[in-house]
């Protein structure tokens, strides 16, 4: 299963109810709330196209200003 | 409970996340763990022109893992979306990995020695039979610097022909052609940082947001922290990036030569200009006017440019009043005075930023030129934070075709063979006789096949490209490479494309981190890497695949290299020194790139500025010291509003806009290979204005045919897309290769740069 390391960034005034949006969705674990505004989750799906099917929603998720890819690990897919 | 490798593997996604967040990584051991058996190595991104720096993690063999890298000043740890590719780029289900020559209808697999015995064969025939200048060589903007070089000195210094061409001249020709008339040297003066600490950016048709998503990122950290930051987005279409942006004016296409004159007149008027710096630092020209669009064969164009006043130029701004644009631009006028005002507050740190909107334009240099005008009126300009800059979209747009200098015209670092002084300096490091390198350019890349179709070129090999799918009025070339009677065409590629389709040998290549290479980002920043894995197959370097031609046809003389590489790189620099300055090879093995100039180990942040750029003496402040003829000053022109090649009139009344989308990147050749990705954005779509629609009673995904002079395509309309077209525009992306939007296109181009309008051609919707 792949696995990703995400940066995702929104208003600092927003940053804890996106976070609890983020919570929501199945394969995102939120590891980080900063208070700039910053969010670190971790991303799993049994698919790189069911990680990539999770981040395109992400983008789309209400206050979510960007989203980036830090880190991906795909070595048993 | 023990910990797993997932664990490990988790615990180092999300510590690579935070190290890019800026705070401190969490379970350092675990992250060690998962790192147990993964080499890195550090790559730019294979993408577009922003450079990305990326860790590539490999183990036994194989591309397992991909980070941002931290290290890397560009994104710093992060990535666009099409991180999650680049490794799956190299392993899709298709990769060519044999030779294959045409016999018939079918393409049959073949050794190298028989392929390039062959392709010998043929350049040797057309040369004897037809001279040199029937042999052409198209490459691109994802050619490594190794690559562009051999391509440049083995076709101008050994077969004696000016037939090289990247599809750089498709993208970012109107950029070089405004640099070098404004201020005699290609590429810009600002560099990303300008993006952190600006504070007021206008986009002049870019969908950075897509397009760009790491440099638009950072634009948007520098907003979060300073809410005084203004992002203003001139389109023709609203994008994700007008969602963004503080302001989306949208205006007629081609009218933005209309409106940045306005913001002129308006800056002139109300004189908001900076005198002082007018006076020190600035020329006024005009040039010809009424230049054609390059649609007739052959086409030939020399300016004329003559000088002018200042105050001549105010008498030329006259006519651009703020309500004569808007009556061209649709832009209400006190709109263009608030604009002019906003470029022209002396409180505020201001940016342009373009890309194709402005380059794919039959007037592109004039466009280039323009937002310059804009910038030296005010003074904002070579200063930290304040910037006009020319993105870029391809990896190496810069570093190859630009710097290198794989055009016609152009010998490496802004050199042209026009000039008897630039062909001796390229002979004498060639060590050839200064008579082989031709003194006339011959064909821009529209040109060029346009003369594979008239059969003036008999044999045109392609490199990293794809230009039967990506050239304009595409059927005309589709045709023509078909038509036999002498006609070769080779296309070296990683995957069966539109381009290998028509040829007659197919030449398997190693891509990216298979090869060792160096690319030249949008901020002149060099990037080097080593190759990581070995291609799969049979599939080789380009690089190894053009000293090969050169030593069947008798020119190895020219490649006496042992650490190829290494060798031409430092032959390269040569060409460099005292002006665009590169670093010894050595420097970026280790550095996250460079910013050339490079003097004395430094790299340069600002050019033409004091305290950062070498060449500027102590006291000068700001001087264009590469613009010698205007005495070390830029140049502002007067260049007036012409209107589009074609515009929509009673039978095609629509503008037609080609472009990209986030997902997919140019033709598709890679993206289109992950599956992940065709399914996010599957296939090509039209995207119109819901009221247009409605008056030809359309409903949304319905499928309408769209037609133009040139060609017809079948594709459903989407209503409610990312990107929503204004009304009496559409617009439809161009990677799809089973719907060929270039087929419609018209290959209209601008006559000083030869760069096609992709941006603009009438159409016609019906229901289909």
């Amino acid at each position: 299963m792949p696995i990703s390391g995400i940066v995702l960034t929104c208003l600092a005034a927003k940053v804890d109810d996106v976070a609890l949006r983020l919570a929501a969705f199945d394969g995102v674990e939120v590891h980080g709330v900063m208070p700039d505004g910053q969010i670190v989750a971790v991303v799993e799906a049994d698919t790189v196209q069911g990680e990539v099917d999770i981040v395109s929603q992400l983008h789309d998720v209400e206050d979510v200003i960007t989203v980036r890819l830090a880190y991906h690990n795909f070595e048993d897919v | 409970m023990g910990l797993t490798r997932r664990d490990f593997l988790k615990a180092s996604a999300a510590a690579a996340a935070f190290a890019a967040t800026g705070a401190a990584v969490l379970k350092p051991k675990l992250v060690e763990a998962a790192d147990s058996g993964i080499k890195w190595g550090k790559a730019p991104c294979r993408f577009c022109g922003t450079g990305c720096g990326v860790l590539v993690g490999v183990k036994d063999g194989r591309i397992v893992a991909t980070k941002g890298d931290p290290a890397a000043p560009v994104n710093r740890g992060l990535n666009c979306i099409k991180g999650y590719f680049l490794s799956k780029i190299l392993y899709g289900k298709d990769r060519l990995t044999k030779p294959l020559i045409r016999k018939g209808d079918k393409m049959v697999e073949a050794s190298w020695e028989e392929a390039m015995t062959l392709i010998a064969g043929k350049f040797k025939e057309a040369i004897e039979k037809h001279g040199p200048d029937s042999v052409a060589i198209y490459g691109s903007g994802q050619w490594t610097v190794f690559e562009g070089y051999a391509a440049s000195k083995l076709f101008k210094g050994g077969i004696g022909t000016n037939n090289v061409e990247p599809n750089a001249r498709l993208c970012m020709a109107s950029a070089v052609t405004g640099f070098m008339t404004t201020f005699a040297s290609d590429e810009p003066m600002g560099v990303y940082d300008d993006l952190d600490i600006g504070d007021t950016y206008f986009l002049w048709g870019a969908n950075m947001a897509e397009c760009h998503p790491v440099l638009f990122s950072r634009m948007i950290d520098n907003r979060l922290k300073n809410p005084n930051v203004k992002i203003i987005d001139f389109g023709t279409r609203r994008t994700r990036t007008s969602q963004m942006a503080d302001q989306y004016i949208k205006f007629a296409p081609q009218t933005d030569l209309a409106l940045l004159n306005a913001i002129a007149h308006v800056i002139v008027k109300e004189k908001l200009y900076d005198e002082n710096f007018i006076k020190k630092h600035v020329v006024f020209k005009k040039g010809k006017t009424n230049i054609g669009n390059g649609l007739e064969d052959k086409f030939k164009f020399a300016d004329d440019p003559k000088p002018m006043t200042f105050d001549e130029y105010k008498d030329f701004l006259k006519e651009y009043t703020p309500e004569y644009a808007s009556r061209l631009s649709g832009v209400p006028a006190e709109k263009i005075v608030e604009m002019a005002r906003l470029y022209a507050d002396k409180k505020r740190k201001v940016n342009s930023l373009w890309t194709m909107g402005f380059n794919q334009h039959t007037r592109g240099t004039w466009v280039n030129n323009l937002v310059y005008n804009v910038h030296l009126l005010t003074g904002k300009i070579c200063r930290p934070g304040e910037n006009p800059m020319s993105l870029t979209g391809q990896p190496s747009a810069c570093g190859t075709a630009r710097e290198v200098g794989t055009f016609t015209h152009r010998l490496p670092a802004d050199m042209v063979v026009t000039n008897p002084e630039h062909r001796a300096i390229a002979a004498k490091i060639w060590g050839i006789d200064v008579k082989k390198i031709p003194e006339k350019p011959t064909y821009n890349a529209i040109e060029m096949f346009r003369a594979l179709d008239r059969g003036d070129i008999k044999v045109v090999w392609t490199q990293v490209t794809n230009p039967f799918q990506s050239l304009p009025n595409l059927n005309r070339f589709r045709k023509g490479a078909r038509k036999g009677d002498g006609r070769f065409v080779i296309v070296s590629d990683m995957y069966p494309t539109k381009s290998t389709e028509v040829a007659d040998v197919i030449l398997p290549s190693a891509s990216w981190v298979e090869k060792e290479g160096v690319f030249g980002n949008a901020e002149r920043r060099t990037q080097q890497w080593y190759k990581m894995v070995e291609p799969p197959g049979e599939a080789r370097n380009d690089l190894t695949q053009t000293i090969d031609l050169a030593r069947r046809l008798g020119h190895g003389n020219l490649f006496p290299y042992k650490y190829v590489e290494k060798e031409i790189w430092e032959e390269y620099r040569q060409f460099t020194v005292g002006g665009k300055d590169l670093a010894p090879y050595e420097a970026y093995t280790k550095a996250r790139g460079l910013r050339w100039p490079v003097v004395n180990g430094k790299e340069t942040l600002y050019r033409y500025a004091e305290g950062y750029d070498p060449y500027v003496k102590a006291g000068e402040g700001i001087k264009f010291y590469k613009n010698k003829k205007d005495d070390g000053r830029a140049v502002i022109w007067a260049r007036p509003y012409e209107p589009a090649a074609e515009a929509p009139d009673k039978s095609y009344p629509f503008w037609l806009c080609t472009g990209r989308v986030l997902e997919h990147w140019h033709t598709g050749t890679m993206t289109g290979r992950v599956p992940e990705l065709k399914r996010a954005y599957p296939a090509a779509v039209c995207e119109m204005h819901p009221d247009d629609a409605k008056k030809l009673g359309i409903k949304n995904l319905q499928k309408v045919k769209i037609s133009s002079r040139r060609g017809t395509i079948i594709l459903p309309v989407d209503l409610n897309g990312r990107g929503k077209a204004e009304k009496g525009n559409i617009f439809v992306a161009f990677f799809d290769e089973t719907k060929l939007i270039n087929e419609l296109c018209i290959d209209a181009y601008c006559p000083i740069s030869g760069e096609p309008d992709y941006k603009k051609c009438a159409v016609k919707v019906e229901k289909a």
